[in-house]
């Protein structure tokens, strides 16, 4: 309202054409939020039939989510997920945050060089080295339990997370860190109480992208987690599919379940992960 | 330990006095360094580095997982005459022409919620959710989509097409394609927040400018969004076409299992397929090993597209 009566009087376009114009776009970002919310639509919906009311197209049951948990041991898995998701976190804030600082404040002999070589390692996918990499956790006998998977995921995960720890703290003045060293603090002391509170939003975005990446994940939990007890989520889901005996619905409200989680860690922590995908490129 | 050699020099100048005790911080300071790094080295050495190179020696073997026969690097001729292989490859390179789509589109949503139309927040909300889903989950609700009883064939006879019962997923030569439109579906969150906040960069004052100076919407486009965004443009390309070798498999999975036939078995899918199914160990390595160069001249791309940056 404000800007029509502001607009410059050399502006070409009339505001009655700008408005037109504005509809337009309005009606295609419907279309598109339309779109975009078709998974979530066809979940909800879907959920609340029984097989037949499905396959016949109306009706509403609340049997499938019933049913739901003996088809599913959905709460064991949703616990498997979140175990295997704190875990490798965990490990991978642990291990970047100190590498991170190493690399950027620690110039030591061959850094740079090292620095690359493990974000290189970003590039390497799962599926190049997944056969001997499974060969040698089976070895260990790490397919059974946790272990091996999270091992798998924090391994993964470390090279963004160096990248990014590294590049929060070149941005910790090197003055900082020596008055810490003259305080007697030593660099332990430096890096937890300097430098750590420096790179906050670093560690909230590594967690959030990792949470969803992990949580999301098929292919290591299909493989690194062989007992069916220590399943998460995402893969119960898939080997229920992949079964082909198990209801639709019940499959949607499953496939529900196992996405809320993540799109409530999503909705939360929006600007982290907007953060974290367009680091490096945006300053 | 090292370090008492420098310390111990009785009678020194202060100004060597000051030389030696920086070198003995500086010593200090680069035995933290390593020490800190070890952990990270460790990890990723045993569980990405190390298996490369066990890979390498693994593609010339024959091995079902228990035992291992060296065959010699007459592997690889066998494999460059393996018609599966190339028909993965080949199934790869039909999924890239999937890239254009998966930029275009969310290049458009972007432009459009940059107007900052009414609700352009909630807009931009909806776009980003199935990004925090599973793919698994979005295969899923696909497969549905796609079947002959599903979605897609009833909004058919919805206008009027009701002879026209497709089954996307079930045939050899179309399975493919719905592959394809679910994967760029799937990307579409990803990269439209990748140009979003590539517009949020852009300086708002020169496209009012040019609007001024009577530059039509498409000129301003053209001529001053598009360059803006070509960094970020680039970025999601590389990102778009490395998920294309390497993010398909739970679509794949849940979807169609590889098949019908070959039909959307790519390199990664074959990976999985040849060990895990066929206990071709050494195939299989093989294969990850071709897809890790693959990758890896991507990579190479995107690192200096980040570098170049960086400095």
């Amino acid at each position: 309202m404000n800007t029509l009566t502001a607009s410059p009087p050399t502006r070409l376009r009339s505001p009655r054409r700008r408005r037109v114009t504005r509809g337009v776009i309005f009606i295609a970002m419907v279309v598109m939020a339309i779109v975009m919310l078709y998974p979530f639509a066809v979940m909800l919906f879907t959920s609340f039939k029984t097989e037949n009311q499905y396959l016949a197209g109306h009706g509403t049951s609340t049997q499938s989510w019933h049913q739901l948990a003996s088809s599913l041991p959905i709460f064991q898995q949703l616990l498997n997920s979140t175990i295997v998701c704190s875990a490798s976190i965990a490990i991978i804030l642990v291990v970047g945050v100190m590498a991170g600082f190493s690399f950027a404040k620690l110039q030591f002999r061959f850094a740079n060089l090292i620095f690359l070589a493990m974000v290189s390692a970003m590039m390497v996918p799962l599926q190049a080295i997944l056969i001997p990499e499974y060969v040698n956790v089976a070895r260990f006998g790490l397919t059974n339990g946790y272990l091996g998977a999270v091992l798998v995921y924090a391994a993964l995960g470390t090279p963004f997370s160096i990248f990014l720890f590294t590049t929060y703290f070149r941005r910790v003045p090197d003055e900082l860190i020596e008055a810490g060293i003259v305080d007697g603090l030593g660099y332990w002391g430096v890096l937890w109480r300097l430098a750590l509170p420096m790179a906050l939003p670093a560690i909230a975005t590594v967690t959030v992208l990792q949470f969803i990446q992990i949580w999301d994940d098929l292919l290591v939990g299909l493989l690194f987690l062989q007992n069916p007890a220590e399943r998460p989520i995402t893969v119960g889901l898939a080997a229920l599919a992949a079964g082909r005996t198990t209801s639709i619905p019940q499959l949607m409200a499953g496939s529900l379940v196992s996405a809320l989680p993540a799109m409530l860690v999503y909705l939360g922590f929006q600007r982290f992960l907007v953060r974290g995908l367009t680091l490096g490129i945006d300053r | 330990m090292s370090t008492s050699s420098t310390v111990t020099v009785p009678n020194a100048t202060p100004r060597a006095t000051r030389r030696a005790s920086t070198s003995l911080l500086t010593k200090r300071r680069r035995r933290v360094g390593v020490v800190l790094t070890i952990p990270a080295f460790v990890l990723v050495g045993l569980l990405i580095v190390w298996p490369i190179l066990q890979a390498v020696y693994y593609s010339m073997t024959y091995w079902d997982g228990l035992t291992t026969q060296w065959i010699g690097p007459s592997t690889w001729w066998q494999a460059l005459h393996n018609p599966t292989m190339w028909r993965a490859l080949e199934n790869n390179a039909l999924l890239l022409l999937a890239v254009p789509f998966a930029l275009a589109i969310p290049l458009a949503v972007a432009v459009m919620l940059h107007q900052r139309v009414a609700g352009w927040k909630v807009f931009r909300s909806i776009y980003f959710l199935p990004t925090a889903i599973s793919w698994v989950v979005i295969g899923l609700v696909a497969e549905h989509f796609f079947a002959y009883s599903g979605t897609l064939n009833s909004l058919l006879g919805d206008v009027g097409i009701s002879n026209a019962h497709t089954d996307l997923l079930g045939s050899e030569s179309t399975a493919l394609i719905a592959l394809g439109i679910t994967f760029i579906f799937s990307m579409i969150g990803t990269n439209t927040m990748l140009f979003l906040t590539g517009l949020a960069t852009l300086d708002t004052s020169l496209e009012e400018a040019a609007r001024i100076d009577g530059a039509s919407a498409w000129r301003i486009f053209r001529h001053i969004t598009l360059p803006h965004l070509s960094r970020f443009i680039q970025l999601a390309f590389v990102m778009t076409i490395i998920s294309a070798f390497s993010a398909l498999f739970s679509l794949i999975f849940v979807m169609t299992g590889g098949g019908p036939g070959y039909a959307t078995t790519t390199m990664e899918f074959l990976v999985y397929q040849t060990g895990f199914n066929q206990s071709q160990f050494g195939t299989a390595a093989l294969y990850g090993l071709i897809l890790f160069l693959i990758t890896a001249v991507v990579g190479i791309v995107q690192l200096r597209l980040i570098g170049a940056n960086d400095s």
